[in-house]
């Protein structure tokens, strides 16, 4: 996978295809084809990847060990979903990221990810960049 | 850490070498008295067997419950109680509670209760399972997923000491036994996904005094590797490795964040002193980042139980590329070995080999498929000892953000933790196994202390029909093999993975349980089903056998957990045309739920 994908071909793609963006005012995350994502976005799915995250959570984000994020981002405010990061759920087995440098300066991205995938927007969970 | 008093450590040194053989005898003993099951695997060659034969295949059709133990602990339970005398000792999942049981009252005699951090549960992989205890010397020997090895008065619960064996901020934690070998705790350590350096460990049962460690990479000295006298199997003989054979795997310092962690069942020779382990996986799972054979992960080990020194090594899968960490227990046998008789040391691998050393020497004898569905190498080469690779499994070769697809077995292994057991009535050893695929994508990933360093993803299906006899999308077979040969005898398909430890006993009866909750009992012979029970949840447990006021009791924990448990529910893709049932594992949850309790048969008036 080609890790310098560019902003510019990101944002053509994204006027020519908005899609998968619900009613937000601001895009939080940009697809097209289901798996096709703009650059923060396929930042967030690298993140989730180097941080393991599919152990617990699966592949899919459907859930295992870990609660469904598919279900839990459809309850969780985006603050929410930050302080469950940042602080973790030790008990429950959730680590707690905040010394976690990859992880905390890519919460937005991972956030907007999970987002997609828990809208139904990004219909796969190994996404790709848009450029390509 | 509160060692032990003054005067308890001055009584204690004059009396050491008397106490210390009298240890060993007193375990020997009671090892060696069928009606107790004083060790995980009832004795120290990991066979899983016991003499009791009051249930025989002839009326195991008859096994009632007879009593059952709550936990209290809803997560995955592995491993299984100890019976000494008329006491029965029961462990759980993290907390790691034990309690010590009374068989004639009925009643807790003592419960002990750690207070662990609770930082260490997500560090534990695959669910918070505890694979039991051991006892040795009048104590109870906890090893805690903190790390803290705890040795519990076996009368009282009190403390006699404890000592850390690694550091949790850097991912070590504990989901291994301890095991008691001579005058010596031997415990091991977890943690290949957060780039834990593995080690083997040896405390002084009597004090907890840490003796030697040997390290499973690095510089000879704390491998505890002579470069002149271990020795491993090469060009078709048994040869001394040489010096750094390690670090010249390795490039740079990788070897120092390299895994190979000790979370197996460890088997002993009293006649040869020596222990016998594997080491797992070396750290990533991305083989770009770590090129050579990153010896000695992946690795069968033998070594000196009073000094830790290496006698032998033999490294089964060489720079993987899959994950087939490599911990599974070694089976020590008196066997016929392709018609010589044999100081046998049977493993059957992650990766799908049965393998049979001599073990006085690690000589390679055998080494075969136990599932046929295995693909990612088409055998071993006898002479070398290296599997012979098959290019288009290989996620090395495929490289970083490739899928690899359909490699066999999944990381699971065709077996992973759950032993086997051997039974010397038939000769036979009968296994719990695994029948997964997998697709297998490799990336990047950094190393930082103390956070996960996995570096693929992974997803795992039933492995294709490979045989008429199959039924389509089963996930799992209990087999019986022939170590001698390296043949299947017979097979019997489950729906899921066997993930329960198997239990053989004299009354021609092989037991094992089943993720869905039953508890099963086969004829040895050919495989058929006699007998099963549905236990309140999936057991991934192992069975084991004791008797009390002339009663054979049969038990087994059943709680759902563990990789497959759990983890196999989810991480499937979307059902692929000739991968078979897909979805096979989500199953599962029209079966069973969590749970963590003990159930105990016995047979009927």
């Amino acid at each position: 996978m080609n890790r310098r994908n560019t902003v510019i071909p990101g944002l053509l793609c994204l006027m020519l295809l908005s899609v998968g963006v619900a009613k937000a005012d601001e895009a939080l995350y940009q697809v097209k084809d289901g798996y096709k994502v703009d650059a923060n976005t396929l930042q967030g799915f690298r993140t989730w990847r180097q941080a393991a995250c599919d152990r617990c959570h699966g592949a899919n984000q459907e859930g295992m060990v870990g609660p469904s994020l598919i279900d839990s981002l459809k309850i969780l405010t985006k603050q929410q979903f930050k302080t469950t990061l940042i602080e973790g759920r030790p008990d429950k087995g959730m680590p707690i990221w905040g010394e976690n440098k990859a992880v905390m300066d890519n919460l937005d991205n991972l956030y907007a990810y999970l987002k997609g995938r828990s809208d139904g927007a990004i219909t796969k969970a190994h996404v790709q960049p848009m450029d390509q | 850490m509160k060692l032990c008093k003054l005067t308890a450590c001055l009584v204690g040194a004059a009396l050491i070498a008397p106490v210390v053989a009298f240890a060993d005898a007193d375990l020997e003993k009671l090892m060696s008295n069928p009606a107790n099951w004083a060790a995980q695997a009832g004795d120290n060659y990991n066979q899983r067997y016991s003499q009791l034969k009051q249930v025989t295949a002839a009326n195991v059709n008859k096994l009632q419950v007879a009593w059952t133990f709550s936990t209290g602990v809803l997560r995955g339970h592995e491993g299984s109680p100890l019976v000494i005398g008329n006491m029965m000792y029961i462990h759980s999942a993290f907390p790691n509670n034990v309690f010590a049981y009374n068989l004639d009252t009925n009643e807790i005699v003592w419960k002990y209760a750690p207070r662990q951090d609770a930082a260490v549960i997500p560090q534990m992989c695959c669910d918070t399972v505890n694979r039991g205890l051991a006892y040795g010397d009048g104590k109870i020997i906890l090893q805690q997923a903190d790390t803290n090895l705890v040795a519990l008065d076996a009368k009282t619960g009190k403390v006699v000491w404890s000592v850390k064996n690694g550091d949790p901020k850097l991912g070590a934690v504990n989901t291994n036994a301890p095991h008691v070998f001579k005058d010596k705790v031997i415990t091991g350590i977890s943690g290949g996904e957060w780039g834990v350096r593995g080690y083997i460990g040896a405390y002084d049962l009597a004090s907890g005094k840490p003796v030697w460690r040997g390290y499973s990479v690095g510089p000879d000295s704390e491998m505890l590797i002579d470069p002149a006298k271990t020795t491993t199997w090469t060009d078709g003989k048994v040869a001394p490795v040489g010096a750094d054979s390690s670090l010249k795997t390795w490039k740079g310092d990788q070897w120092k964040t390299g895994g190979g962690t000790t979370w197996g069942w460890y088997s002993y020779d009293k006649a040869l002193n020596a222990m016998f382990y594997g080491s797992g996986n070396p750290s990533t799972w991305n083989p770009a980042q770590r090129p050579g054979d990153n010896k000695w992960s992946m690795t069968i080990w033998s070594r000196d139980v009073d000094t830790g020194k290496v006698n032998w090594v033999y490294q089964m899968t060489p720079y993987d590329e899959w994950d087939f960490d490599g911990i599974n227990e070694m089976i020590l046998s008196d066997i016929k070995v392709k018609g010589k008789d044999t100081k046998a040391l049977t493993h059957f691998d992650r990766n799908g080999f049965g393998y049979t050393l001599d073990r006085t020497n690690g000589a390679l004898l055998v080494a075969e498929k136990f599932d046929p569905a295995v693909n990612w190498a088409t055998g071993v080469d006898m002479k070398s000892g290296r599997p012979m690779t098959v290019a288009k499994y290989s996620t090395a070769r495929n490289g970083a953000d490739v899928d690899t697809k359909g490699v066999c077995p999944a990381a699971l292994g065709s077996k992973d933790e759950q032993p086997a057991s051997f039974s010397p009535q038939t000769g036979l050893f009968y296994v719990p196994t695994n029948h997964v695929c997998m697709n297998y994508e490799p990336f990047k990933v950094e190393y930082t202390a103390g956070q996960p360093y996995v570096g693929a993803t992974l997803s795992m299906f039933p492995a294709p029909k490979s045989s008429a006899s199959q039924q389509e999308g089963t996930m799992g077979n209990f087999i019986a093999w022939d170590g001698g040969t390296g043949k299947i005898v017979w097979s019997k398909p489950e729906k899921f993975s066997v993930w329960s430890g198997a239990l053989t006993t004299a009354g021609g009866v092989a037991f094992y349980g089943t993720l869905e909750g039953y508890l099963k009992a086969v004829n040895v012979k050919d495989g058929k089903e006699l007998w099963k029970f549905k236990t309140p949840s999936g057991i991934i447990g192992n069975v084991f056998t004791y008797e009390h006021k002339g009663k054979q009791f049969v038990g087994v924990y059943s709680g759902i957990g563990g990789w497959a448990g759990i983890g196999m529910a989810a991480g499937l893709e979307k059902p692929t045309d000739g991968l078979g049932a897909v979805g096979g594992y989500a199953e599962l949850k029209k079966y069973t739920d969590l749970g963590g309790s003990l159930t105990v048969f016995a047979l009927g008036n």
